[in-house]
């Protein structure tokens, strides 16, 4: 290997890019559009989180201080949830948009996480967000080809080639020089989007951890992404006889990668692994609740059964002599059904999610725009995998509510039936306090790289493919 | 001569794949656009049925206290989708398009969503309208970049000059060649989908088409500017798509973020507070507070007076009433917020073709935001019948027996789509007129040079 020619090349390329007169208004729009996506998106982070966080700590407040009551009560006054952002949600919306941002907990039902953006778009939604990562996944690979798609052809057209194989050059300089040009005219880009992030990371360090290593993680694979466009463009062009043919092919390819493929894929995979209805879900949902023993029926065998096992065993004629509330031991069973009975078809819910997402998942090993994105989405903790964990967070909250309470009736409340005027029956308000606040714990890094291994593994794939060809490619190119 | 042209176009293997292609994306898109309706009307079918046996069964568990029944019972308003929904998904698939709900609090029921796959919204559907409005316009481009370059960069616009009366006579004829293709593609996907999802071909359909086919014609104009400057094949290349980029992707999208954060709607989740507390406090409160407010929201049940016990349906429901009472002001400011956020983009979408067209697809397809607000408010109406009817029937402790229960049936919201042609089609022909014509003039006036 010879530096000195790559060098040469690369840095021709640079002066000869930096005088075109294309560069600056394409770099210009650039960091424009990033100004606007970073304002826009810092500031919905910071906007939304305050006000999630106003909310719930209300909600706190309104719980903790309720007066004396009976436990049951509480279990359906509930709790409010709101989905706090990720502090890099602000680089990467990703499903942010799309997935709900408030959900009311109480006992015996699974309510939906309601009032996502897209609920409340007027249709504006539909053609997509702004954010950093979609300037850095759509725009930039566009502007790069533009400015890397003529970077062999010119000098095949103006006949410098074969001076410069004349002068002893060969196609390995000449491609790695190219490469190494544009990806530095890509750093031109790049730099402002990582001057950003340092800056707004330092700003949100104390709000979760782990953010500089995801950070890192984020520049890291948006730089290799980088490279490999700077690659892509230069061996095309390579291979291209005129420079209309070279940027007629890039910007078929980044029409294919960036717009075609993830929306059809995507399409697909939804047609293919039809998903139930919300009627549908619930309807079978129901279906089998009655099926196990359905609480609110007074003759369902089921629980029947339970409270004649109960008498037999505390040797009782009535449920009244038990020495523990009946209905609250009844609720809890109630509740534990049910939940079981929700989880499982929400689980095949989501299972049936994850196979509409797998064609597209997997066309990353076609499409490094697709692999990238997946991995973008699941650092910023804003990916697919997160919002099937916030749910299961939620459920596992609203689950030991329930539950706490239905405990509380069970030691607390007497068994005696009142009369019609009587005071109902009440526990003190010191137990609400103890129930702990709802609190959301992102992924860790580990789990987000292993739920990404598939997209790490088709970028990787992807550069070692495009360097061997590069090395493949300047043994079998021709001059003219 | 035009013959001649004819055949050229025919003959050239990319411009005929281009359009092969696009006819089978547009098919794809008209099945996707069918499973999704179907899906849906599946959905809204079946709920009939639920209904029929969710009522019955509750009635048989719950015979002696009317209070207790209808705490239970679920009743549902339907928005049915309309046929142009299968070209134009829009707003259908995040909104719910069946609301159940019980006479209790309407606050924390109305705004439940449906159940859906947050990466399919991400990605966005393949519908027709995404052919439309982001893949013709790319084989526009395509089709027409280099219509001039092209014999300039390979020598033959001398002999052209030389045999055809003017250049811009020659130009047209192309561009008129090419516009017939698309228009034949367009029109073949149309003739299908009103075929294969029994269009009705009624004022509607009529105006979806005008539109879709004025949208086209807005790109055959930019296109006939950008060729007006008279540049390399290569550069007009890169201005068209460019032209692209910001109108379907970078403006819209940016347009979104600055309503988004110009309008925040955080009476969404104030709304959400509002209601429970308003309903659950009560129960700690004396009962007159409620009683006094029920009773000033609704006089014509103060003939109702509160029965001497610690529990009764009359309080329970006064206190769900209070619930949606004291938490109206949020959800009207709600609504007033959303109802400016449109305002907004109608404004702006003067200025961008394919945001007009998305919207002008969504409005004519029953599919937008506004659609959404009406059918809010049909269930608040529905759900306030029903009050209305059981309220009385619940505080005179009436029997569960005497009521027809059979009659309660699934009900209907139609969506009002007024077809307003001028604000549809005028948007969209001023523009085309104006970039058309100053490309024409531009041509007219620079001669062509060879």
């Amino acid at each position: 290997m010879r530096p000195s020619p790559i060098l040469l090349i690369a840095w021709q390329f640079w002066r000869h890019t930096l005088k075109s007169g294309v560069l600056l208004p394409l770099l210009g729009l650039f960091c424009l559009l990033l100004a606007y996506a970073t304002f826009t998106g810092w500031k919905t982070y910071q906007v939304q989180n305050k006000l999630r966080k106003h909310y719930q700590a209300e909600v706190r407040h309104e719980w903790e201080e309720s007066p004396d009551k009976h436990p049951h009560r509480m279990a359906h006054y509930g709790y409010l949830v709101f989905r706090l952002k990720h502090p890099l949600s602000a680089f990467d919306y990703g499903l942010e948009s799309y997935t709900g941002n408030a959900v009311f907990l109480e006992a015996h039902r699974q309510n939906t996480v309601n009032f996502s953006e897209a609920s409340f778009s007027t249709g504006l939604l539909r053609f997509g967000d702004i954010s950093m990562a979609m300037l850095l996944q759509v725009v930039l690979p566009l502007m790069l080809f533009f400015l890397g798609f003529n970077s062999i052809t010119s000098e095949r057209e103006q006949g410098t080639l074969k001076i410069l194989f004349s002068q002893g050059v060969g196609w390995k300089e000449l491609l790695w020089g190219k490469t190494l040009g544009l990806l530095a005219i890509a750093g031109l880009f790049f730099l402002p989007v990582v001057l950003t992030l340092l800056f707004l990371t330092a700003l949100a360090a104390a709000e979760q951890s782990q953010n500089w290593l995801r950070l890192g993680s984020i520049l890291g694979f948006y730089g290799a992404f980088i490279a490999l466009l700077s690659l892509v463009a230069v061996l095309v062009s390579a291979y291209s006889s005129s420079s209309k043919t070279a940027l007629v092919r890039l910007i078929g390819l980044w029409l294919l990668w960036a717009i075609v493929l993830p929306r059809s894929t995507q399409a697909l995979g939804n047609y293919w692994h039809p998903s139930p209805s919300k009627v549908e879900f619930e309807a079978r949902v129901e279906q089998d609740l009655i099926k196990e023993g359905d609480s609110h029926n007074p003759d369902d065998p089921h629980y029947k059964a339970i409270k004649d096992s109960l008498l037999t065993h505390y040797k009782v004629d009535s449920v009244q002599q038990l020495p523990f509330n009946y209905s609250g031991f009844i609720m809890s069973e109630g509740e534990r059904i049910s939940s079981e009975i929700y989880n499982r078809h929400w689980h095949k819910l989501m299972q049936v999610y994850t196979q509409q997402n797998r064609l597209a998942e997997t066309s990353a090993l076609l499409n490094p725009f697709m692999a990238l994105k997946n991995l973008s989405m699941g650092l910023a903790g804003t990916d697919f995998h997160a919002y099937v964990d916030f749910q299961q967070q939620v459920e596992t909250f609203r689950y030991q509510l329930a539950q706490r309470m239905n405990r509380l009736q069970m030691r607390y409340i007497s068994n005696q039936r009142l009369g019609p005027q009587d005071k109902p029956y009440q526990i003190s308000r010191k137990y609400w306090r103890e129930m702990p606040d709802w609190q959301y714990q992102y992924l860790n890094l580990g789990q987000v790289i292993q739920q990404q291994v598939l997209s790490i593994l088709a970028l990787l794939f992807w550069l070692l493919a495009l360097w061997a060809l590069l090395f493949y490619s300047s043994k079998k190119l021709r001059v003219i | 001569m035009y013959t001649l042209e004819i055949k050229r176009f025919l003959r050239s293997k990319g411009a005929m794949g281009g359009l092969v292609l696009l006819l089978v994306v547009g098919c794809l898109s008209l099945l996707i656009g069918r499973q999704f309706v179907a899906k849906q009307q599946q959905a809204q079918a079946e709920i009939a049925q639920f209904q029929r046996e969710h009522i019955a069964r509750n009635v048989r568990y719950h015979q002696d206290e009317m209070g207790l029944l209808l705490y239970y019972l679920r009743f549902t308003l339907v928005n049915p989708n309309q046929p142009l929904n299968a070209l134009s998904i829009g707003q259908r698939d995040v909104q719910n398009s069946i609301q159940s709900v019980t006479i209790r609090g309407l606050e924390n029921q109305k705004y439940d969503t449906d159940l859906h796959n947050p990466m399919n919204l991400l990605m966005g559907n393949l519908d027709f309208s995404f052919v439309v409005i982001f893949l013709f316009p790319l084989l526009i481009i395509a089709l027409t970049y280099n219509l001039l370059s092209e014999e300039k960069e390979e020598g033959t616009l001398r002999l052209v000059a030389t045999q055809a009366r003017s250049t811009l006579l020659f130009l047209l004829r192309k561009m008129s060649i090419r516009i017939l293709a698309v228009f034949t593609v367009l029109l073949l996907l149309l003739g299908i989908a009103v075929l294969a999802l029994k269009l009705p071909l009624d004022n509607t359909t009529l105006a979806f088409v005008a539109v879709a086919g004025l949208y086209l014609l807005f790109w055959f104009a930019l296109s006939t500017w950008v060729i007006s400057w008279q540049r390399s094949s290569g550069l007009n290349a890169v201005a068209l798509l460019s032209f692209w980029v910001v109108l379907t992707l970078v403006f819209p999208a940016a347009l979104n973020a600055y309503l988004i954060n110009r309008y925040p709607v955080p009476e969404a989740l104030n709304t959400m507070i509002q209601q429970r507390e308003g309903y659950h406090e009560k129960w700690d409160l004396p009962k007159a507070v409620t009683m006094d407010k029920f009773y000033a929201h609704y006089p014509q049940f103060k003939k109702y007076p509160l029965p001497d016990k610690t529990f009764s349906w009359l309080w329970y429901y006064a206190m769900q009433q209070m619930g949606d009472d004291e938490s109206q002001q949020a959800a009207l400011e709600l609504k007033q917020k959303l109802q400016q956020r449109e305002q907004a983009t109608a404004f702006f979408a003067y200025f961008s073709p394919s945001i007009h067209t998305q919207l002008a697809f969504n409005r004519l397809a029953a599919a937008d935001l506004q659609q959404q607000l009406q059918y809010w408010e049909a269930t608040e109406r529905f759900h306030e019948k029903l009050r209305l009817y059981f309220y009385p029937r619940i505080f005179e402790g009436s029997e569960v027996k005497v009521e027809k229960w059979d009659s309660f049936r699934v009900e209907q919201f139609a969506a009002e789509v007024e077809v307003n042609w001028a604000e549809v089609v005028w948007p969209l022909v001023l523009i085309s007129l104006l970039v058309g014509g100053v490309g024409l003039w531009g041509l007219e006036r620079r001669q062509v040079l060879v």
